[in-house]
């Protein structure tokens, strides 16, 4: 098992998108329902949370979590 | 008809209050039916495409591990949202869990929790020894952010990244397999992009650079 410049390629390429006040996944999953709500409202959730925005954009179970979230709240039809 | 149509109605536009209300222990059955019923619904749609056989019987066991979990963490919602969607989303993530647990259940946990920080041998570093003409391709920046990286990331930071970026295993999974949780295995990753960037400011160095030259 080692490290290799593949690992070293994917951290470099996440750097410029690396900041120390990141959100972690416990603290979107906290933030996630109210993000999720005020996307379906057609609030700006983005602008209101902008961490949780970003860290959907770095985290890929996050975001597929939220993706789903989004869709059985549709189908639930509890915003419409 | 009339008062069960009345009750049905009213239990579907519950508000917050009335849900916590009817879910506190002792929990009301209509409640819980009522949940359960919303639960199953909304996996249904949100996980369809993630489950190639046996939807009906997957969700059926999530909507109630994800049941329980809600009624456990019941004081914790705050009512930032309607308690629904609060609800939804504590199902979805056990069903993500689960179905990330299954696509890799083939990965021996033994295997992977052999980790022991001394054991130099299970992170050992990628010593590469570019001959000369290697070195006509090859930056030596690459060589020296190598180092770096070596230098700056702990046994555990380089374990946790090989599980994610060679093996792909998901961070769900890594967190298993690491005894933790995954809002820790996240905070060690950006950890070590932190320490990562910080120290290529420190050396003049930027990603750019070194991305070039890979």
């Amino acid at each position: 098992m080692t490290l290799n410049k593949e690992i070293l390629k994917k951290l470099v390429s996440a750097i410029p998108m690396t900041h120390p006040d990141e959100l972690g996944c416990g603290d979107c999953f906290e933030q996630i329902n109210e993000f999720a709500e005020m996307e379906l409202l057609g609030k700006s959730a983005e602008k209101a949370m902008p961490l949780v925005r970003e860290h959907l954009n770095r985290c890929g179970e996050c975001r597929e979590e939220y993706q789903s979230l989004l869709k059985a709240l549709k189908k639930l039809k509890i915003y419409s | 008809m009339f008062n069960w149509f009345k009750k049905r109605s009213s239990a579907a536009t519950y508000t917050n209050e009335e849900w916590i209300q009817h879910l506190t222990p002792p929990p009301l059955e209509a409640a819980i039916l009522k949940l359960r019923s919303f639960l199953l619904n909304g996996l249904k749609a949100a996980l369809y495409k993630n489950v190639d056989r046996g939807l009906d019987d997957f969700v059926q066991d999530i909507a109630q591990d994800a049941l329980l979990k809600i009624l456990d963490k019941l004081d914790t919602f705050r009512g930032e949202s309607k308690f629904t969607t609060w609800a939804m989303k504590i199902a979805v993530r056990e069903g993500y869990t689960e179905l990330r647990k299954k696509r890799y259940q083939d990965i021996s946990l033994e295997q992977h929790s052999s980790y022991h920080p001394e054991n130099k041998e299970a992170v050992e570093i990628e010593h590469e020894q570019p001959g000369p003409d290697q070195l006509t391709h090859e930056s030596m920046m690459v060589q020296k952010v190598m180092k770096i990286m070596e230098e700056e990331l702990t046994d555990k930071q380089q374990k946790v990244l090989q599980h994610l970026m060679i093996e792909q295993v998901p961070m769900t999974v890594v967190a298993e397999i690491m005894d933790s949780n995954r809002n820790a295995m996240y905070k060690l990753v950006h950890d070590a992009r932190l320490k990562l960037k910080n120290r290529l400011e420190v050396e003049g160095i930027s990603p750019e650079e070194v991305l070039e030259q890979m």
